[in-house]
């Protein structure tokens, strides 16, 4: 057949010379542009034309002027700048500091803004890993409540020049009394470096370090057994047996991310290999690590000394320690002894205390259990705590006492935090000369003379050693907010340096790393490692001052009525990051309570009281209170019931009460328990153990997301066995599937139903899935900030989460099983299941849910008419409705302010909305009006953008290429996301090979296909808990 | 109509009293026709303050959002549902007493009709209220509805129960709209005959459509009164039960209940007579209609309040049968940790008692026959009925598959309660509205039925009774030529 040929003129025909030319231009015809040259100003406007020209700008004129035109602040680049592609984020390498915790992080920028953080890869310390407060830090940038100039007594506002001389003047004048800088934990070697310059120039310079929860008890124990004051490298990742009396490693305990990353390593479970550590925690009250035991056992702080010593009395230590009465305690340490000897080193025990004479011995068991080198490294020891206590109370003291010249405060927050706080006060007048470098006009600040505003690490350069040798930096993801200068740049100002912090910064590690270019690789890597990791270090032990220390603790004197302990919570910490809505707004892990600090209590102490664990106790917001006493110090407190509680032990955290002027998060929320802190001579005591409790007769409002707190035997929610229940049977968890299997195959999922629907089990592309390990979750939360940052998600205040009106996307469920005195604890991150056959998706009246082609559930909020029938429907209960305007993204504008005022919503939704606080806003997540439902997405934004990448290098999605939020900040991996159709997934390689054994989906009879699914928890235990194998 | 119909002596007469139709129309028409009692302006006034603080309600809700109401992340709905439920529940009276016993030729219907039409165009007016100002965004409320739109290619979900709602409910109120309104006419034109001042023949001249009572006008309007029976007879069963499918095709323990239809049926006539007899026991005094709603018709309506509160009784038996029976550990502890036990026990336990309980009392033909009783009954049936809305949506929703979403305590606040009140306020302001300015009694179908009841009636029947049979059969069998 011949080939028809169609032409458009006789030169294309014949393939002219002239039309080629012209076919090679993209117009072929010239275009009428006018060159400027000929000025389009010189043109003749023929007279005639003139009218209709004055006629139409005129009525233009008048039209513009007339009709209100919206303002619109948008200020274009004059000159696009390199490296912004608006719309594309750009990552910068970074490192969280913060109260001596370090987190090498990657932050997310978006057109010049910080926008969320993640955890930097590259650490070999942390790989990636980050925690709840990391998450939520990059908040604190855009903080309302921030420091913006700096200040000289009250409301005057100098420059830093003038402050500059005038601080000056006063060094000058000081004479020979002591100049110190108290600050926090530093491990930045340039700042040490400044500081030495400085305390060259002033000679009566001294640092005086302390940290607000203490470690100073470990490291003088270290100091005095093995001749470093350091906190040693603890590598759980090693240890086959873990014991940890009343230290939460993995929620508050020195660096608990790293230390998560490292557990959950050593405790990662498949089918084929079911090997995982043992872990035993001893404790008085219920921590979240205590909620991840194996085994947990309980105690009085005033026992602790008991406990150590018996432990290494039973380890074959010579030593007679006092009696212990409590059965089931004395044969847990006695297990605990035996599995620690039997592990041959790999084993490891760790003690929260800040007893040097505890910690002394605890390092006399680590000693004789053979850690050292294993699974304690002494090389690469960990500069996260540096703090003395006695130095800090010797500097109030001195204070007190008149003999200091000068007071540089950088960090600590005493008036606050320090356990005399009143002494510190008088102290502090008392000082000629005292300076805070702060971000925030906190109690201690707005008592010093001068108020210098630092930096936010997110505007800092800088650097810190986690460890020997492992150096993470800070660079600055956005030019300072405020007036704000570095702490070291005052340093360096008044030592005579005329150099900022940048210059010094950077002069110095061009110098150590040996030149620019290996600066800018490092800064760009955010890490500067040793090529190859040293191995695990020993050190010498010297056993000369264990027996001391051993007659010490058996001397310890016997607690009163009850025991307080002090705590520090998982999301607040010390109380530093209080006034960040997102962390208060957190749950805490084990209380599923937000907003608040409060007694808990075992039900056996609250039920002496008269308060019981009942349906009224549970439904009602308002929970009884308490009275604690310690001393002359009472506090009236919520009673929060939580079995597994020592009966004699009332848990209270730290890091509340802050002084309202901090901002409206953290400011006058809950009761400051740091008062209640004792010092024994030698070390902060972070417990009361002679105290007395009387219930108080009324009751106390409190937002807890969580009231019900057993899974009622609901096995197709939660399924959970021990390891040797599992190891026998394989297949107890999939009892249901088997009997389905034989009768419809190995796709009884598509065999087995009625309603086949093609779309669901023929899918091809991409099927979005993920999976969640219920044996690696440790319930630490901090999937449930990212997922906060990454998605826009509100925080709507303590009033309204009282309402369970709370918009997290993704929760940690936290249910307790087995007896009151001891339960078990499982915890299972709930997001929305994208099921297949959706409840919510039928019964949306106009369709604004439905189902993409690759298994999501999809909300459509410009759709939804807010009927709330989906939430209703929902088995799973995750979908969120926007009661209020939370965002003030509708077309009411302020319609929340008369509610603040009227006391509906909490004041803090006025600082969400700040335009400060709206930076923070993610601009690639649609910010949910009013009256509209919403969701987990999968974080869809990410999907599509991983997507479109691969489209435009025209290759398939590789996998790992897209990550949830929540999967992203997973310190434990254990979520895991992915294609489930692509066969060399992890999640296809998790479900269908490597646990396949483990995989269920929650609710599976309802036959809703979530595409969600869970493994299966796993415990290292004897005792019966969980499925059993049916006889 | 040549065939006798027979009213045995021992029959309670329909109408009391010796009437013509005269009287019949003095007596009904009389309460338009003079100014109303103080009582009427009391409650009218009480109405109308009830029915702006509901508007106020609705508009804080509107403008400053839901979470005003205690509703939460578990319990989505709470009281604006359990609302609309119990009104959608009321209509259904109106519409059986119209439309069924009006096939079924129940002469009693004639006294009631009237009043119980109204009511039910009261009462689904109300309880649409509820659906749409419970949106969360209720600005595009119209999203619901199915027209081509320029929304791009968006419909609505033909899946959704919520969907089939609108349509049942606007059909609902539709038919019952017309039904009632055509049932008017021949009434309203007696008044604008009756008529003395301008306004009055102006108005009821324009209601009344023309009418003029001629047999073509009668022929059409009988003809046109079958059709709509015929129309609504299966709404009384359709709209019920899908409302009831807003629960029933959901996955929620509690809700998820194939005897959800019949069951919400038998409820929604439990409830819709009791109102009936608290506003017409009312009624009937205040106009001093107690000839036309006679204590008969009270105790018939007893009657269907007795046997379809046993219905509901069973219902909830059979509900709690099947909770154990079926073996789903969900509904098993749904209804019998959550529901006769936990937090909410006191509304269950209301609920079986003046439900199940209570109406039993309705065996004694006494009691039956009593009006106070009657009255106080008729009130405590329908908070009853409220509470059964009420622990189906609240005590379902608040506890169902995962425990770690189980809800505190709901209480409603002020907005929430105002807006019932609101809803209590149309309904009442309609109502007095209504007593005021039409007739509560359907003028004209009390007339054809003096025809076969009552004392003029039986005044008759003494002669016939007199005769012999031959005579009888002479005078009144059909002939043998037709009629």
């Amino acid at each position: 057949m011949q080939k028809k040929e169609h032409w458009q003129s006789f030169g294309q025909k014949d393939g002219s010379e002239a039309f080629n030319q012209l076919a090679k231009d993209e117009f072929q015809e010239s275009l009428p542009v006018v060159s400027p040259d000929e000025g389009l100003f010189d043109a003749k406007a023929p007279r005639r034309d003139f009218l209709k020209y004055l006629g139409f700008s005129t009525a233009a004129a008048a039209l513009a002027a007339s009709c209100e035109m919206p303002v619109r602040k948008s200020i274009p680049f004059l000159n696009k700048p390199e490296d912004i592609v608006p719309g594309v984020a750009n990552y910068y390498a970074t490192t969280f500091v913060q109260d001596g915790d370090m987190i090498p992080v990657l932050a997310k920028v978006r057109d010049g803004r910080p926008i969320k953080i993640e955890g930097n890869e590259k650490s070999t310390i942390t790989k990636g890993v980050t925690n709840a407060r990391v998450q939520a830090s990059v908040l604190s940038l855009y903080d309302v409540n921030r420091v913006r100039n700096p200040k000289e007594g009250k409301g005057n506002e100098p420059t830093f020049e003038a402050i500059d001389k005038k601080i000056a003047q006063a060094l000058a004048g000081n004479g020979s009394k002591p100049i110190v800088l108290l600050t926090s934990t530093i491990s930045s070697p340039t700042i040490k470096a400044a500081i030495d310059d400085f305390t060259k120039k002033f000679p009566s310079t001294r640092q005086v370090t302390v940290d607000a929860v203490s470690y100073s008890g470990l490291l003088q124990a270290s100091e005095a057994v093995y001749g470093k004051r350091a906190i040693p490298g603890y590598r759980f990742d090693k240890a086959k047996v873990i014991v940890s009396i009343d230290a939460d490693f993995l929620g508050t305990w020195v660096s608990p991310a790293t230390f998560a990353r490292q557990y959950a390593e050593g405790r990662r479970v498949t089918d084929a290999n079911l090997d995982m550590s043992r872990h035993f925690q001893f404790e008085g009250t219920f921590s979240m690590t205590g909620a991840n035991a194996d085994e947990r056992y309980t105690f009085k702080p005033s026992q602790t000394g008991a406990v150590v010593l018996a432990l290494y009395q039973a380890l074959g230590g010579s030593v007679s320690a006092p009696a212990l009465t409590e059965q089931r305690l004395k044969d847990g340490i006695v297990q605990a002894a035996k599995e620690l000897k039997a592990a041959g080193g790999n084993a490891l025990v760790v003690a929260g205390s800040n007893d040097k004479n505890v910690q002394i011995v605890v390092h006399a068991i680590n000693e004789l259990i053979g850690a050292g080198g294993k699974t304690i490294d002494w090389t690469g020891t960990l500069n996260y705590r540096q703090g003395i206590d006695a130095d800090m109370v010797k500097l109030v003291d001195d204070m007190n006492a008149g003999s200091i010249g000068a007071l540089f405060i950088f960090g600590p927050n005493p008036v606050y935090n320090y356990y005399q706080a009143d002494k510190f006060k008088s102290g502090l007048a008392k000082v000629p000369l005292t300076v805070a470098f702060a971000q925030v006009e906190d109690e201690t600040a707005t008592l010093c003379q001068y108020i210098l505003p630092v930096h936010h690490y997110l505007e800092s350069w800088g650097d810190a050693e986690l460890k020997p040798g492992y150096v993470s930096f800070l660079q600055p993801t956005i030019a300072p907010l405020f007036k704000t200068r570095a702490f070291a740049t005052s340093l360096l100002k008044w030592s005579g340096n005329d150099k900022d912090y940048e210059n010094y910064f950077k002069e110095y590690w061009v110098a150590k790393l040996g030149g620019i270019d290996a600066f800018d690789l490092a800064l760009q890597a955010g890490i500067s490692e040793p090529a190859q990791e040293p191995a695990i270090g020993t050190a010498a032990f010297n056993s000369g001052p264990v027996s001391a220390a051993t007659s010490a603790l058996a001397q310890a004197k016997a607690g009163g009525q009850v025991e307080v302990v002090l705590y520090q919570k998982v999301s607040i910490g010390d109380g530093a990051l209080a006034n960040n809505p997102w962390l208060q707004e957190m749950p805490d892990p084990v209380t599923r309570i937000t907003w608040d600090n409060y007694a808990i209590l075992s039900p056996a102490l609250a039920a002496k009281m008269n308060i019981h664990a009942g349906d009224h106790y549970e439904v009602e917001i308002g929970k009884p209170t308490v009275s604690v006493k310690v001393g002359d110090k009472t506090y009236k407190l919520a009673a929060i019931i939580i079995p597994g509680v020592h009966p004699d032990v009332i848990g209270v955290a730290l890091g509340y009460g802050r002084d309202p002027k901090i901002g409206l998060a953290g400011g006058g929320i809950g009761q400051n328990a740091y008062p209640l802190v004792g010092y024994d001579g030698t070390g902060f005591t972070y417990a009361a153990t002679d105290a007395s409790v009387t219930a108080a007769g009324d009751t106390y409002k409190i937002a807890q997301t969580q009231l019900h707190n057993v899974y009622e035997g609901r096995t197709s929610v939660i399924k959970e066995a021990t390891v040797g229940t599992f190891r026998e049977s394989p297949d107890i968890f999939r009892q249901m599937d088997k009997e389905l299997e034989e009768e419809y195959g190995d796709n009884f999922r598509e065999n087995g139903t009625l309603y086949k629907d093609e779309d669901v089990y023929d899918r091809f592309g991409i099927a979005w899935g993920m999976s969640v390990d219920l044996s690696a979750c440790i319930g630490c939360g901090a999937c449930v900030v990212a997922c906060n940052v990454e998605n826009n998600v509100p925080v709507v205040g303590k009033i309204q989460v009282a309402k369970a009106h709370e918009m997290h996307w993704i929760r940690i469920d936290r249910y307790f099983s087995g007896d009151m005195e001891n339960p078990d604890v499982v915890f299972q991150p709930m997001m929305c299941q994208h099921c297949d056959n959706a409840p919510c998706e039928n019964v949306c009246p106009v369709n604004a849910t439905n189902h993409s082609t690759e298994g999501l559930n999809q909300m459509a909020y410009n759709r939804c008419i807010g009927t709330r029938y989906c939430a209703n429907n929902c088995p799973f209960k995750v979908r969120r409705f926007n009661w209020y305007d939370w965002l003030g993204a509708d077309s009411f504008p302020d319609n929340q302010k008369p509610l603040v005022e009227e006391g509906w919503i909490d004041p803090i939704l006025n600082d969400m909305n700040d335009p400060l606080s709206r930076m923070v806003l993610n601009p690639d997540v649609t910010v949910r009006g009013r009256g509209v439902m919403e969701k987990c997405s999968f974080c869809v934004q990410r999907l599509q953008e991983g997507k479109l990448n691969a489209k435009k290098d025209s290759r398939p999605l590789r996998d790992g290429e897209v990550r949830t939020a929540c999967a992203q900040a997973c310190p434990t991996h254990a979520i895991v996301f992915g294609n489930a159709n692509d066969s060399s997934s992890e999640i296809f390689n998790l479900r269908k090979r490597e646990n396949k054994n483990r995989v269920y989906y929650a609710l599976e009879e309802l036959h809703v296909l979530p595409n969600v699914n869970y493994l299966a928890k796993v415990r290292n235990t004897e005792r019966k808990v969980g499925m059993e194998k049916e006889a | 109509m040549s065939l006798l119909k027979y009213e045995s002596t021992l029959r309670e007469p329909l109408v009391d009293g010796d009437k013509d139709y005269h009287q019949v129309s003095e007596d009904i028409c009389r309460p338009i026709e003079v100014k109303p009692l103080k009582s009427w302006y009391v409650g009218f006034g009480i109405s109308v303050l009830l029915l702006l603080f509901g508007v106020y309600s609705i508009y804080r809700d509107v403008t400053y959002g839901i979470g005003q109401w205690n509703l939460n992340r578990t319990i989505g709905w709470g009281w604006d549902i359990t609302n609309f439920v119990w009104w959608v529940g009321i209509g259904h009276a109106g519409t059986l007493i119209s439309a069924i016993l009006l096939l079924f030729r129940q002469g009693w219907r004639t006294g009631v009709n009237r009043a119980a039409e109204a009511m039910t165009i009261f009462a689904v007016m109300c309880a649409g209220q509820f659906p749409i100002w419970h949106m969360g965004r209720v600005w595009i409320a119209f999203f619901v509805m199915p027209y081509p739109n320029t929304r791009g290619p968006v419909w609505v979900n033909f899946n959704s129960p919520l969907l089939w709602d609108v349509f049942a409910i606007s059909t609902y109120f539709t038919v019952s709209l017309l039904f009632w309104y055509s049932g008017l006419l021949p009434d309203l034109a007696t008044l604008r005959d009756r008529a003395k001042t301008k306004f009055r023949k102006f108005f009821y001249g324009l209601t009344s459509f023309g009418w003029s009572g001629s047999t073509k006008h009668w022929q059409r309007f009988e003809a046109l009164a079958l059709v709509l029976a015929g129309l609504s007879a299966p709404l009384v069963l359709s709209v019920h039960t899908i409302v009831s499918m807003d629960f029933a095709t959901s996955v929620i323990p509690g809700w998820h209940t194939q005897i959800f239809p019949p069951y919400f049926v038998a409820g929604a006539i439990f409830s819709g007579f009791a109102m009936v007899q608290t506003l017409l026991i009312i009624t009937r005094k205040v106009l001093r209609l107690e000839d036309y709603i006679t204590i008969g018709h009270i105790e018939a309506m007893n009657k269907v309040i007795v046997m379809t509160g046993s219905i509901v009784g069973c219902a909830y038996l059979t509900e709690l049968f099947i909770a154990w029976y079926s073996g789903n550990p969900y509904e098993y502890d749904a209804f019998y940790k959550y529901r006769i036990a936990g937090p909410y026990v006191w509304a269950y336990w209301t609920m079986m008692t003046c439900n199940v309980v209570s109406p039993q009392l309705f065996w004694s033909a006494k009691l039956r026959r009593n009006i106070q009783f009657t009255f106080i009954m008729s009130v405590v049936v329908n908070i009853g009925m409220w509470f059964e809305r009420f622990v189906i949506i609240v005590t379902s929703l608040y506890r169902d598959y995962l425990p770690s979403s189980w809800s505190t305590f709901y209480r409603p606040t002020i907005w929430e309660v105002g807006f019932f009140m609101g809803t209590i306020g149309l309904f009442f302001t309609c109502y007095f509205l209504f007593a005021k300015y039409f007739p509560v009694i359907a003028v004209a179908e009390i007339k054809a039925v003096l025809k076969t009841s009552g004392e003029n009636f039986k005044r008759g029947m003494e002669g016939i009774e007199k005769e012999s049979v031959d005579e009888f059969v002479h005078k009144h069998a059909p002939s043998e030529h037709g009629h």
